[in-house]
């Protein structure tokens, strides 16, 4: 029984990395977001959005 | 053949010799055994009558075995020296061989006279379980019992001079494919028999009505009445049992030829089967197998004495077979022909797989009842032996003669020679394999259409680990899933689709928080198609607002930072992104946040690469941290034309304004998800394997042979018992 589950979810893992390679999909949490409508037609368009990054939080 | 007419020596009665080459006719009349000479007919004296042992043979019956017809002229009775009978059919061939039939508890062996006499070593010099050299056959043999032989009954013709009464010594062989042997040491030079086991329908006459009329007969249970209290008895397999006890008053009685005496009075109560006797289940193949006797027996183990159960089972067709019960754990056990058994003291081969041993002891029985096919008695020894490889068992049982009293008691002496020293007080006189298969308990009820078995706690010597399979599994999901990632890095894209330089500036102090565009100062992008170097935005930020961290105004006078916006370029679907930095930081660091920004559709992703390298020497020893380069990943973005947001922070007190580049790269190959797919797939089989290594420590803990029993724990052993 274990064996068939294990066939199951190994054949779901192996779809996944299937999956994210077809499609290029990396692990990250790099944030994607989408500009609003205004601010794209508004003058400067993307120029004149806020955005926003954590910064840095290192150095000596 | 030439039939020759007589009359009996001793009553005068009509007696035929039908075959040519028959040496004896037993008179049909008087049971005299007539012998032909050269001169005259010799009364060798009376045989008993045959006892009706349900066979499915008879005198009279003809066959083809491999394509030659015979005829079954003679049929004699032989009694075994610890009990028990069995039969010998005379086939005489058409090709004019004889050939010696035997039947035991169901099973058949032909055998054919070697043309010429073969030395053979002498019978007190053969050892059960040994091999013998010198017979002419294809594959090794071994003797699988020795032993006496007497002449009880016979009837028909019979090709050699049979006299009754008469006590010989026999020794059976064995060897691989079946084949079977015996010599005869009643004659000397001793006579060998050499041929194989053989089934009913190899010899042609399984579909005979003689057959079927005898099965019908021999399957019928015989009623009988204890001579101790006169109870009810009944035989199950009357034809074939030696020993029963009383459902009644719990005597063990003698059976002999019908006829029951009252051996022993057995302590009642002292062991119940879980399965009654009598009950009737079914085995693989459809076999319908009835539990007909029940015995427990032990053994000693380090001062403790370990009990288990033993089921006799039997049906006609079939024979006999054994249901084993060890704590909780069954067995379904069925003869295997010692010459099929490659021996060695550690390892046994069988059937091409390797049976390592889990225990030699010597077994005693300690309870009995129902019927058996032996002599059984309380008390009785055997030397067993037990080879595993799941979740089948390999049995061998040695019995003999016990000479109890040159057994030598001492104390403080290892196991193994205390295990050995029992074992010589047995004379080897018969060898036995058996081949026990692991049972669940569920398969156990379902063969008898029983519930509530108890469930068993430990792990048995040659219960299989039902997860083995997922080994498979995972090795051919990790094979697939390498593949295609191998597949995956071999071919990937690899496309650079923008790269570019930037050179950073100070900014102006007043006002001191106001981010600038900067130009690139090295066209690295001019090589993109859709970077033209002529479209470098070269006009100062129209940026309405400052960057919220301008806004913030966290930067600190002492750290830079400007915003680059690039040309745009193009980013092709389902290909993810390596960003990588580039800058020539030297004790300082660099932060650059990006967003590559889809000018169609809004779509922003966002980056960020912190650079920093630091180097130094400090108390004589340098030392240096950091890298000047740096890469990210990006989940592959929609296709499209992008823009990219550049925002790079640096420390500005530190001497010198870095330069930075950035690279963007599509297609690029990465172990990453490949390390992830192969470290998911290996979570559960790495748990599995660590419960199967906890699982086989617990399947040899009782053994004495554990191969996982340390030294350490072997010394321990060693001094306790000294």
């Amino acid at each position: 029984m274990l064996s068939k589950i294990y066939l199951a979810l190994g054949v779901g893992i192996l779809v996944l990395y299937l999956a994210a390679t077809w499609s290029g999909w990396e692990l990250g949490n790099a944030r994607r977001q989408v500009l609003p409508a205004d601010v794209r037609n508004s003058p400067g368009g993307y120029r004149s959005f806020h955005f926003w990054h954590s910064g840095y939080r290192g150095g000596k | 053949m030439t039939a020759l007419q007589a009359n009996c020596p001793a009553c005068g009665a009509d007696v035929t010799f039908k075959s040519g080459s028959s040496v004896v006719v037993v008179c049909e009349y008087c049971k005299s055994v007539v012998a032909r000479t050269d001169r005259a007919l010799e009364d060798l004296g009376k045989v008993a009558e045959i006892v009706e042992s349900g066979s499915p043979l008879d005198v009279g019956l003809a066959g083809v075995y491999r394509g030659v017809a015979f005829e079954l002229t003679g049929r004699a009775q032989l009694e075994h020296a610890a009990g028990g009978m069995w039969d010998e059919w005379y086939a005489a061939f058409a090709d004019g061989r004889w050939g010696w039939l035997a039947e035991a508890q169901g099973r058949f062996f032909l055998t054919y006279p070697t043309p010429s006499p073969i030395e053979v070593p002498p019978f007190d010099a053969l050892e059960p379980g040994r091999g013998i050299s010198g017979i002419p056959v294809a594959v090794p043999l071994v003797v699988m019992e020795k032993g006496e032989a007497r002449m009880l009954a016979a009837r028909g013709e019979i090709p050699y001079r049979l006299v009754p009464g008469e006590v010989y010594p026999y020794a059976d062989l064995s060897g691989q494919g079946g084949v079977f042997g015996t010599i005869d040491y009643g004659e000397e030079p001793p006579l060998v028999y050499i041929g194989r086991e053989i089934t009913l329908a190899e010899l042609g006459i399984a579909e005979t009505a003689r057959a079927a009329e005898h099965e019908a007969r021999r399957v019928t249970a015989a009623q009988l009445q204890c001579p101790q209290c006169a109870g009810p008895l009944e035989l199950r397999a009357p034809d074939k049992t030696e020993r029963v006890t009383c459902p009644n008053c719990g005597s063990l009685l003698d059976v002999n030829q019908g006829n029951l005496r009252f051996l022993e009075a057995l302590e009642p109560g002292k062991f119940t089967p879980t399965i009654p006797i009598g009950v009737t289940g079914e085995f693989k193949g459809g076999q319908k197998l009835t539990v007909i006797g029940f015995m427990v027996r032990s053994v000693e183990f380090e001062g403790t004495r370990y009990f288990w159960e033993e089921y006799l089972l039997y049906d006609p067709p079939v024979g006999f077979r054994w249901l084993v019960q060890s704590d909780n754990h069954w067995s379904f056990v069925e003869p295997v022909a010692p010459g099929e058994v490659t021996d060695g003291d550690k390892i046994v081969r069988f059937r091409g797989k390797s049976f390592k041993i889990f225990q030699d002891a010597l077994a005693r029985v300690e309870h009995v009842a129902g019927e058996f096919y032996w002599k059984v008695t309380t008390g009785e020894l055997v030397r067993a032996a037990d080879f595993i490889n799941a979740p089948e068992m390999l049995s061998k049982e040695v019995s003999g003669t016990e000479l109890i009293g040159q057994r030598k008691r001492k104390k403080h002496r290892l196991h193994q020679e205390q295990q050995q020293e029992e074992q010589n007080h047995l004379e080897a006189e018969e060898i036995n394999w058996s081949l026990g298969t692991y049972m669940s308990r569920r398969d156990v009820e379902r063969a008898f259409g029983i519930t509530g078995l108890p469930v068993a706690l430990t792990v048995a010597p040659n219960q299989p680990f039902f997860h083995s399979k997922i080994y498979g599994y995972w090795g051919l999901l990790l094979v697939i899933t390498l593949a295609v990632g191998m597949l995956t890095i071999v071919t990937g894209a690899r496309r650079k689709i923008f790269e570019q330089t930037f050179s950073l500036q100070l900014p102006a102090p007043s006002p001191p928080a106001t981010p600038q565009t900067l130009l690139p100062i090295t066209g690295a992008n001019s090589a993109l198609p859709n970077a033209p170097r002529s479209r470098a935005r070269a006009t100062p930020t129209p940026r309405t607002s400052p960057t919220p961290r301008a806004a913030a105004t966290t930067v600190r006078e002492s750290e830079g930072t400007q915003v680059i916006f690039t040309e745009p370029f193009e980013v092709r679907g389902r290909q993810n992104i390596r960003v990588t930095a580039r800058s020539n930081v030297d004790n300082n660091w660099l932060f650059v946040a990006g967003d590559l920004i889809n000018e169609e559709t809004g779509v922003v992703q966002q980056f960020e690469i912190p650079l920093e390298y630091y180097y130094g020497v400090e108390d004589g020893e340098s030392w240096k941290e950091g890298d000047r380069d740096k890469s990210t990943y990006l989940s592959a973005l929609p296709g499209g034309t992008y823009t990219m947001r550049l925002e790079a922070q640096w420390e500005g007190r530190r001497a010198g304004v870095p330069r930075f580049s950035i690279l963007l790269e599509q297609g690029v190959p990465r172990f990453l998800n490949l390390f992830l797919a192969l470290l998911a797939l290996s979570a559960v089989p790495v748990l599995v394997l660590i419960y199967h290594i906890m699982f086989e420590h617990r399947r040899w803990a009782d053994s004495a042979f554990n191969p996982y029993a340390t030294a350490t724990e072997g010394d321990d052993s060693t001094e306790s018992d000294e």
